[in-house]
Formats: C-alpha cells, sequence, structure tokens
C-alpha cells in the first residue's frame, strides 16, 4: 500500500469539497475492494473519502407498497437477513446472502459494489434487473443508462451514489454458478416479472462488456414465463469473457442454464 | 532376481527385514517396561494441549517477533520467467525515504556469500539413487541468495531493499533499476525436456540433469513380450503450491559484540536452518541460532531454506540493526516452493486373466529453476508398482529444469503422483479388457503372506494387509447399495460415480534423532526434541507417549521445540518421520531414564537395581514398603549424582510403509459438469496409533489436500508470456468446508516390524490416493458419455468440455 491520506467526512458536501479540492482522490465504503487493490499496490489515491457517515447514505432499507430503497453504506449481511426484503424481494435478499463470506458480507456495501460495477458482481444484475433508479448527491439514473461497460458506470468523477431504489416485482428468482476459485459469479441471472407483466433477464459474470439485458430471453419468457419457454435457446459466445476457469463457450453455456434455473427456482435463488 | 538396484553399489544394502534375527535385539528390562506401559495407554484420543494457545491467539509466529531497532525488508523481483541481469542501478533506491541498503547478487559474490547447500539428493540407504544420464552426480543448479548472472522464474528475488518501515522498503523495491535482457523461455515439463528447448543453465544444455533407469530390463522386455495384453496411459500430475495459512516470514539479527546471528523464522525443523545457513554465511553453526516455534502450516514448503532467510541475517549484519521480511501473499504464491509436476508415460503388460505381469513407467519431474529437492521423484520411483504384485518393472527417472519456482517435498512427496498413475493404469485397464475393476486390483494384490515384499524397483514393504483394507473400505463406503443412491441423484438431474483407491507409502526421512528428558525440581517433565510440529499436534502427542512410559499425567510433560541453542540434532518434520523417530527415541530416552532412576534408587534403599520396582511413577524396592517418586528421587539425588536427566540419539534408516484404500463418491451435475463430492471414505494402515484424535484430524486435512489438487489447485502458467495466471486466491481455487463431505475414516494398525513401537506414518495417507479416488470417480460419472480419462483439476469447465466431447463422438 502506498501512502494516503484518510477523511472521515460527515455529510454529502463535506465529502465533495474533499474530492474536487483534491488532486488524487477515492471514495472508500466497505473497502472490500478497493483495499485489496492499494494493498496490492494496484492503485495509489493521495487521499481517502469515507462515505460511510454521511447521512443519507447511511445503512437503510425501506420498504414502501412499491418500492425497496436502500442507502448506499448498507452492507451486503444487512440486506441479506432484512425481513422486510425477504417477504417482497427474497432474490435479492438471497442474492445478497450469496457474496463472498462472512467477512465481506459484514464489510462490503451495495453502494460500493454498484459503484464498482465488477463484471463479476452479483448486484448490478438486480439493480438491472429490477429497473432500479440509481440516486446520486446530483440527479436519479435509470439502471438502463447507469451500466456502461466493465467498470464504467454513469457516474462522473466525485459524483456520489447515495442509495438505489428497486422495484418490487411480481416475482423474480436468481441463479448463479460461481467460479471455482473466487466464487465471484462466472455466469448468473436474475429473471424479474414485473407488476405490469413486463420482463427483465440480467446476466453477470458472462458478458465481455459487464452486466446486460438478454433480451432475446425476455422475449421467449414473455410468451410463457417457464424454463421450457427458453429451450433451445443460445447466446453468442463472442459476446462472453473467457478465461482459465471458463472459455467464452462454456460461459455462453451457463448464461442459458443459469437463466432456466432462475425462473426454475422464481421466488428464490439457486447458487450452485 | 537379479537386483533391481542396477545402480546403487553391489551388495552394499542388505535390508534389515530380510537380515536374521541377531542377539542385540533383545529388550532391555526398561524398555520392556516402557513399552508395556505405553502399550497399555496409547490410542487414547487426547484434545490437543495447544489448541487454547493457538485459538485464543497465543501462538507464536514467525511475524509476531519483533526486536528493538528492527528494520524491514522488502524483495526485488524478477518480472519475467528468463532473463539476464545487464546490471542494476540502486541510486533511485537508496535516495528513496527510509532505505537503509539495497543488495544485489554482485554483492553476494562480494561478500563470498555461498549458494544453499540444499543437497537435493536424496541419499538414505533406501532411497533410489538418481543420477545424471552418465552415471555421475549430477549438476542442480546452485541457489544463491541473490542471482548476479540471468533470473530464471517470475518471481525469483534479484535484490533486497532494507528501511525504516515496509512501506518505505516496498517504495524503495520499485526504484531499483535492473537492465533486463529477456531470453527465451519453457515452463511446460515435457517441452522443457524435448530437444531445442531454451536452455536453462548452461552446465545441463538439453536441461534434463538426471535421467535413471531403474529395475530388471531384459525380465520386463521378456515379461511384455510374452503379454496377452499391454495398456499404456499418459498422464500429468499436475504443479500445486501449499498454500499455508501463515505466509514465510523471517527477522534476522546480528550481535557484533558475540558475533553470533539470530533468525526467527517458522519452518519444517530449524536444524537444517541452521546447519545450511551457516554455510551460506561462512561461519560455525554454533554461530547462529534458529528459534522456529509455532508454524502455521507447512506440507513441506517450508521445509528447505528460503532466500529470504539468509537475506535477513546478512542484510543485519550490514546495517547493525535486526531485519525483518515477511512475505506478501501474493509472494507466496510466486515463490513458496511448490508441489507435484510430474508427467509420466505408463504401460502396463498383463496375461488373459489379468494377472500383471510387468510395468514400465517413464517419470520427468519439472523442478524449476534449479534443483531444490529431489524427494518427490525419488520416493514415487521406488513405489511405482503401488499395491500390487508386479514381478517386473523398469523405471526411466528424469527430472528437468524450466523457468519456473522451484518444487519440492510437498504433501506426501511423491507418492500421490504415482498412485495416481498405477490407479489409473487399473481402471484403464479394467475398462479396456473387460475385468471387473476391483476384482482385477484384488487378484493382483500383495498379499500379507509376501511380507516383507520387495518390489520389482527393489522396495520393501514392511507389512500390511492390503486385501482387508480393500475389503474394509468397500464395506463402509456401501459400495454396494450404490445403485439405489445413483438411481436417486438422476431424479434430481445429477449423475452419481464412484471411484475406488488402493495405496501404499513410504516413510523414510532423515534418519537421525535426539531426544532429552529431565525430571524438573519443580514436578514437571520437560522433552527437547528436533521435531517441528506445523499443526501436527506434536505437544500433545509426544507428551502423552512420554507420559505414558514415566506413568505420570500428561499435563506435566513439556515438549520443548524450535530453539536451536536448545534443540542440537533433529531432523525435522517431514515425510510422515515425526511420531516414528521422536516416538522411538522417546521410549529409548525413557528406558534410559528409568534405568539411571532405578540404579539411583538402589543406592537410597542400599539394594541393586533389579530389586527394583517401579510403577506410577514411584520406584519400590521389593517385598518391602520403601519407595520414593521420580521426582523425590530427582530433588534427593541431585547433589550427588546430577540432574535426573538423559540424552538419547537414535538413527533408523528402514523405511516402512504406510498403506490403505480411499473410495469417493461424487455427484456431476448434468448441466453444468459441477463436481460435489458427497461420500468420502478411508481405511489407514498407520501402524501403531498414538493419538486417533489427531491422526484423524490430520487424515482430514490429507484428504482435503489430495482432493482440493484433483478438483481446483492448479499453479497456471501462460505459455505465450511465462507469467503464472494463479497469482492469488481470486484464481487458485481451495478446498472449503462446504466443498468437502463429512469423512468416514478409519484406522487399520499393522503394527510395522521396524520399530519398536510399531509405528508407521500417519495423515499422508489422506492425500495419496485421493488423487486418484478423485478422478476415477468423475470418469466414472462420465462414463456414460465415452469418457475413459481427464486432466486433472476436474473443474467444472474440464468436466463440461469432456462431456461435450463424449457427446458429440457419440
Ligand atoms: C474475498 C472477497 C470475495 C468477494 N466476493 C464477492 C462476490 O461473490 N460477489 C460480489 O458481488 N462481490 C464480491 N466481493 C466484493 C464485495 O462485495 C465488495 O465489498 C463490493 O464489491 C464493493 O463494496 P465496498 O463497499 O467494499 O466498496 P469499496 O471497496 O469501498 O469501493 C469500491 C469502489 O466504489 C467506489 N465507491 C464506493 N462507494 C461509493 C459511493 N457511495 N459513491 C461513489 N463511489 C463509491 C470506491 O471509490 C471504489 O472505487 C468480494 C470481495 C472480497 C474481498
Amino acid at each position: 500500500m502506498y501512502a494516503t491520506t484518510y477523511h472521515k467526512p460527515m455529510s454529502l458536501s463535506e465529502a465533495i469539497e474533499l474530492f474536487e479540492g483534491s488532486e488524487d482522490a477515492s471514495y472508500l465504503s466497505g473497502g472490500h475492494t478497493l483495499i485489496p487493490t492499494l494493498k496490492s499496490r494496484l492503485a495509489a489515491p493521495q487521499h481517502l473519502i469515507d462515505v460511510r457517515n454521511i447521512p443519507e447514505l447511511a445503512s437503510s432499507i425501506e420498504v414502501t407498497a412499491n418500492k425497496v430503497i436502500i442507502g448506499s453504506a448498507t452492507r451486503h449481511h444487512i440486506v441479506a437477513s432484512s425481513k422486510e426484503i425477504q417477504a417482497v424481494v427474497p432474490a435479492l435478499s438471497g442474492l445478497a446472502g450469496s457474496i463472498g463470506d462472512v467477512q465481506v458480507r459484514h464489510m462490503g456495501t451495495i453502494g460500493g459494489s454498484t459503484a464498482n460495477n465488477d463484471p463479476a458482481a452479483d448486484y448490478p444484475s438486480a439493480v438491472l434487473s429490477l429497473d432500479a433508479t440509481v440516486h446520486t448527491d446530483r440527479r436519479e439514473i435509470p439502471a438502463e443508462e447507469y451500466f456502461q461497460g466493465l467498470y464504467t458506470t454513469a457516474l462522473e468523477p466525485g459524483e456520489i451514489l447515495v442509495r438505489i431504489e428497486f422495484n418490487i416485482p411480481e416475482i423474480a428468482g436468481y441463479a448463479k454458478f460461481r467460479n471455482p476459485a473466487s466464487r465471484y459469479s462466472m455466469a448468473a441471472a436474475f429473471v424479474s416479472k414485473h407488476r405490469d407483466g413486463h420482463i427483465r433477464v440480467a446476466i453477470t459474470g458472462a458478458g465481455n462488456e459487464g452486466v446486460f439485458r438478454w433480451t432475446e430471453a425476455e422475449e421467449r419468457l414473455t410468451e410463457s414465463l417457464t424454463a421450457e419457454a427458453l429451450e433451445g435457446l443460445t447466446i453468442d459466445p463472442s459476446r462472453m469473457m473467457g478465461d482459465m476457469h471458463a472459455p467464452t463457450d462454456y460461459r455462453a453455456h451457463l448464461v442459458a442454464v443459469m437463466t432456466r434455473r432462475a425462473v426454475q427456482n422464481l421466488g428464490g435463488t439457486h447458487i450452485l | 532376481m537379479n537386483s533391481p538396484l542396477k545402480t546403487a553399489a553391489p551388495g552394499a544394502i542388505v535390508h534389515p527385514l530380510k537380515q536374521p534375527k541377531s542377539a542385540s535385539a533383545e529388550l532391555s528390562p526398561e524398555m520392556k517396561l516402557v513399552q508395556e506401559a505405553l502399550f497399555k495407554h496409547v490410542g487414547k484420543p487426547i484434545p490437543r494441549k495447544e489448541d487454547g494457545r493457538l485459538i485464543t491467539g497465543k501462538g507464536r509466529f514467525s511475524d509476531d517477533f519483533s526486536l528493538p531497532g528492527q528494520t524491514y525488508a522488502a524483495i526485488v523481483r524478477s518480472p519475467y520467467p528468463h532473463a539476464r541481469i545487464n546490471g542494476v542501478d540502486k541510486t533511485e533506491a537508496l535516495a528513496s525515504e527510509g532505505v537503509l541498503l539495497v543488495l544485489t547478487g554482485e554483492d553476494i559474490l562480494a561478500d563470498g556469500i555461498k549458494d544453499v547447500p540444499h543437497n537435493p539428493v536424496p541419499s538414505t540407504n533406501f532411497d533410489m539413487k538418481l543420477r545424471a544420464k552418465d552415471g555421475s552426480h549430477a549438476f542442480t543448479g546452485p541457489h544463491f541468495l541473490l542471482p548476479a548472472d540471468k533470473a530464471r522464474h517470475v518471481g525469483e528475488a534479484v535484490a533486497i531493499v532494507v528501511a525504516e518501515t515496509a512501506a518505505q522498503a516496498a517504495d524503495g523495491a520499485e526504484k531499483v533499476m535492473v537492465d533486463w535482457e529477456e531470453l527465451p523461455f519453457v515452463t511446460d515439463t515435457a517441452k522443457a525436456a524435448a530437444p531445442g528447448a531454451p536452455t536453462i543453465w548452461d552446465e545441463v544444455p538439453d536441461n534434463v540433469f538426471i535421467d535413471t533407469t531403474f529395475g530388471d530390463i531384459e525380465g520386463t522386455n521378456r515379461a511384455f513380450e510374452a503379454a496377452d495384453h499391454v495398456v499404456k496411459g499418459d498422464f500429468h500430475i499436475h504443479r500445486v503450491t501449499g498454500v499455508t495459512m501463515e505466509p514465510r516470514a523471517s527477522l534476522g539479527s546480528y550481535d557484533p559484540e558475540t558475533k553470533r546471528y539470530t533468525l526467527y523464522a517458522g519452518s519444517g525443523g530449524a536444524v537444517r536452518q541452521k546447519n545450511e545457513l551457516s554455510k551460506v554465511l561462512g561461519i560455525e553453526p554454533k554461530d547462529l541460532r534458529v528459534l522456529s516455534f509455532d508454524v502455521g502450516g507447512n506440507f513441506g514448503t517450508r521445509n528447505r531454506v528460503y532466500v529470504e532467510f539468509g537475506l535477513v541475517l546478512w542484510a543485519s549484519r550490514k546495517i547493525g540493526r535486526p531485519v525483518k521480511f515477511t512475505a506478501t501473499r501474493s509472494e507466496s504464491f510466486l515463490t513458496d516452493y511448490q508441489g507435484r509436476d510430474l508427467v509420466v508415460k505408463a504401460e502396463l503388460a498383463l496375461n488373459k486373466d489379468g494377472k500383471f505381469l510387468a510395468l514400465r513407467s517413464d517419470n520427468l519431474s519439472n523442478v524449476g529453476g534449479r534443483a531444490v529437492s529431489l524427494s518427490p521423484l525419488s520416493k514415487g520411483s521406488g513405489l511405482i508398482t503401488g499395491s500390487y504384485d508386479i514381478p517386473f518393472a523398469v523405471l526411466r527417472a528424469r527430472a528437468v529444469f524450466s523457468n519456473t519456482m522451484c518444487t519440492q517435498a510437498y504433501r506426501s512427496s511423491g507418492r500421490p503422483e504415482v498412485t495416481f498413475v498405477i490407479e489409473r493404469m487399473c481402471e484403464l485397464a479394467a475398462d479396456q479388457l473387460g475385468f471387473d475393476k476391483l476384482e482385477l486390483r484384488r487378484m493382483n494384490l500383495v498379499p500379507p503372506s509376501s511380507m516383507p515384499y520387495t518390489n520389482a524397483v527393489g522396495s520393501v514393504y514392511d507389512s500390511g494387509e492390503y486385501e482387508k483394507n480393500m475389503d474394509r473400505a468397500l464395506e463402509i463406503s456401501e459400495w454396494n447399495m450404490f445403485d439405489a443412491r445413483k438411481a436417486e441423484a438422476a431424479t434430481r438431474g445429477k449423475i452419481l460415480g464412484r471411484g475406488f483407491a488402493n495405496y501404499v507409502e513410504s516413510s523414510i526421512g532423515t534418519p537421525k534423532e535426539r531426544a532429552e528428558i529431565e525430571i524438573k525440581e519443580d514436578g514437571n517433565i520437560e522433552v527437547i526434541i528436533g521435531t517441528q510440529p506445523s499443526g501436527q499436534g506434536h505437544e500433545t502427542s509426544f507428551a502423552q507417549v512420554v507420559a505414558d512410559m514415566i506413568q505420570v499425567p500428561v499435563e506435566k510433560v513439556w515438549i520443548v521445540i524450535g530453539d536451536t541453542d536448545i534443540v542440537s540434532v533433529g531432523g525435522g518434520s517431514h515425510s510422515g518421520r515425526s511420531m516414528r523417530h521422536a516416538g522411538t527415541v522417546m521410549a529409548m530416552a525413557s528406558a534410559d531414564l528409568l534405568a539411571e532412576g532405578r540404579k539411583r534408587a538402589a543406592e537410597l534403599f542400599g539394594s541393586t537395581p533389579d530389586q527394583i520396582e517401579f510403577e506410577g511413577a514411584v520406584f519400590k524396592l521389593k517385598n518391602s514398603n520403601q519407595t520414593i517418586d521420580i521426582f523425590e528421587l530427582g530433588r534427593r539425588t541431585r547433589a550427588s549424582h546430577g540432574k535426573l536427566r538423559v540424552i538419547r540419539d537414535n538413527e533408523m534408516h528402514t523405511p516402512v510403509f504406510p498403506n490403505g484404500a480411499a473410495v469417493c463418491e461424487v455427484e456431476v451435475d448434468r448441466d453444468t459438469g459441477h463436481v460435489q463430492i458427497v461420500r468420502y471414505t478411508t481405511i489407514d494402515d498407520v501402524g501403531r496409533c498414538i493419538n486417533p484424535l489427531i491422526v484423524h484430524g490430520q487424515t482430514h486435512g490429507g484428504i482435503a489436500q489430495g482432493v482440493g489438487q484433483a478438483m481446483w489447485e492448479l499453479c497456471a502458467i501462460d505459455p505465450n508470456s511465462g507469467q503464472p495466471l494463479a497469482g492469488s486466491l481470486m484464481d487458485y481455487g481451495m478446498p472449503r468446508s462446504d466443498t468437502m463431505p463429512t469423512f468416514n475414516c478409519e484406522i487399520a494398525e499393522v503394527f510395522s516390524p521396524t520399530n519398536p513401537l510399531g509405528i508407521k506414518a500417519g495423515g499422508e495417507g489422506g492425500t495419496t490416493p485421493a488423487l486418484a479416488t478423485v478422478v476415477n470417480a468423475v470418469v466414472d460419472a462420465l462414463s456414460e458419455f465415452g469418457v475413459k480419462d481427464i486432466q486433472m483439476p476436474v473443474t467444472p469447465a474440464t468436466v463440461w468440455r469432456a462431456m461435450n466431447n463424449g457427446r458429440k463422438a457419440s
């Protein structure tokens, strides 16, 4: 780790002022992506601005008639164990409970994960599939516009992710195949049927541009929300990431299998 | 039959088990007492004494030690697999804040620092004798703390930077400018030995520095000619690494007044570190003290000297302050000594009834950039025929340099590799020739009536009941009820597969061990021993042995290890040697202690030693009520006779052959290729078992380690760049508690005739058959796709590919 200065702002304006006043700053939330990166000397921000004490971001879960609203600094285990979320979108709490291990879930946050947009992270699939809205210190960004490729989002430099508002679906399911080493998703599908009837299929862990909607699967499932409706549907391997754990053709295959399994497990999760 | 040890001095070795019993083997009365006491008590599952200390953070690991005025070291490592060092510019690093010292390979030569005397060729009487192609002693590649000529693998240390803080040292290390000249490289085992491969050492242009053929060539040729069937197989038992929980660390200090060095460094045995590092520094062994207390995992990776251990000592003399180095996890992945990496071509000759007639095996071991240990190749060489009676065998054993990290003995060194080969060959033979795979094995097993049994490459198996192990493993694994379980799994979209393997392994290890036992005035017993635990529970099982023999509560016995100022001789812990060597020498020392006690008691009572009885730690004069307990005796006779204390040395060369069988059941997810182990059963003949609780724990860990290699672990290297791809836990897959089933383990005790306690060895038996058992199970599950063999690790992608190729082929 290189030398860096730690800041603990208590308000949004203070955080933004700090960011704008320094040459090379980075926001810090649960630190479970950023700190390992610093420790392996792959990043060297001169200032770390801890956002977890800002009241607007604070750990919070609010469930209204149509929405689940989660504060950016809410840790994965809080989402996983939330009775309110379990009651309305069990696939979402189940997804949070499938992230990393106990330590990771007690430190990592939804905001950090969504801001980071790791192509193998879990949350981006829920954000996209549940037509969520990302609220920042300055605007609201619909999920469709928010994710812009590997580790890339619509957030501008210095923009702070404050909270995420998910639509409560009629039903949703999450299926994930984990990387045997890292246990991040190697291919995962979040399938939602919204209250107005439209279907969203979001795939994470697999695409070479990060999380994406699999529209062909959405069309099939709009006809019939069954695994059988997906029979024979494949995805082009050239859209997939390939690595030592899963070449592109295997990932493409897993995407199809996980999408079927998400449908077979609507109202819950299926983790392999 | 001709002596198969063709390259050994003819007639030089007569195996002790093959010699007529000598009269001197008679036991002394004290030794009898000790044995009786011991055999009455051992086998108790005493919980581990050390656990309370370890789980409450009171362990003393290397990095826990700090010294006043301590500085920190960082290492500059090669980013290339093979590159010449045309120069090193230290200027910028030396100007960096807090940096005190920068040293390179040039400084090593200038200071006369020697290479590490790894002595890689195993040399006990019963090790296979590995030589260069022309029969000469092999060139093994000098291991200087820092090379001056070139780097031979990614991560090789080329400079050390010492600074006031660890961060400043790391900053400084980035500013050391090395003028690199990249060279052609080779990392793959088979390619490194192929004609035209880039040369790693000019002394060995073709990289193959060991090439020895063992066995009866003519006999084997004749057997192959007469055979009805020949089955062939190609295998690569791939490279893995130890992933110890505690990264290696060292703290060195030099005292200019006494001219003595002190090293805190967890290892597999402090005495070896002391002896070899003193040679590196060019000093007398007495001028180096090595302390090694708690060690957070070894598995062989820590048995040999690491360059950083020598570097902190040398640097501390240079700057006159202590120097500490603690490896990061990335450095551990790159530069911990690694394991396995053996390529094998095998041929098995059978007659029409399935009787094995002969075996040919060509084993090629990848040692990395230089040879640190040939133990894996050598250990495996003696066991190529496995648990089977194969009358003729020829083994060509070769070792090759490559541009990779060095390999070393790793959990059950060499034996899982050859067990994998022979057990896969059994499956291939059964499949190709239409035999039942269990019956084929059964008909070829070495029977108990042949013990001690000399195999076709000259290893003498001491004892064992192999078929009984096999029967018991099948029984407790409910092998016969498999079909019902398979049908049930199918209803869930899973394909159930089952795998079986027999194994026999050898345990030799450094032959010398010393025990010192002292009856302390405070009512405790202190035992000094030169083995080094890294989780095996010696503080409990060793204390248990001594407590039983001297007949005192185990709480009173304290095991002292890991400080070379106290422990002067000691072979360390490897090759399953500790309990056998330490147990035996502790028994001998206990007998000596009782003999001395009887002598002193006799004097006190005005009698002769043969009139003194001993029970419950009390000496008693026969037919009288005169008694004295051992602690009181120590106190009362101290002034006249000195401390009640004995030192005993022992040397044992004869290897033992632990053996057993394992059964594994896996569920393969038909759609994804995901593999889950659902059942795992083992029988392990460990000889006499001192503490079954500890042996089971060691076996469980051993299984996980073997299963880990079979299913996930792989030191992958990008063939195009030579860069390691699995440099962190993000890419190096490890076994986890939720990917392991509940183990069903049983211990079989067939006492070894080679040592007074009848001990063989435990723990490594968990690992030895695991690779074969898992792969046999996965291949069995995939048989419906026409799969006959599969390369480890059997990751989901590999399994899916195999199913797919099978589907296409059919
Ligand atoms: C061992 C391990 C296993 C893991 N396994 C998984 C897994 O299976 N699935 C998974 O999805 N994740 C996994 N993770 C990642 C984990 O969920 C991370 O915690 C998460 O991705 C990042 O959240 P964080 O709060 O830790 O963010 P940090 O690490 O603090 O920050 C991440 C990035 O987001 C930025 N950032 C943080 N907060 C904000 C904000 N409010 N506004 C703007 N930018 C912000 C930071 O500047 C930084 O660039 C794992 C992590 C580890 C260490």
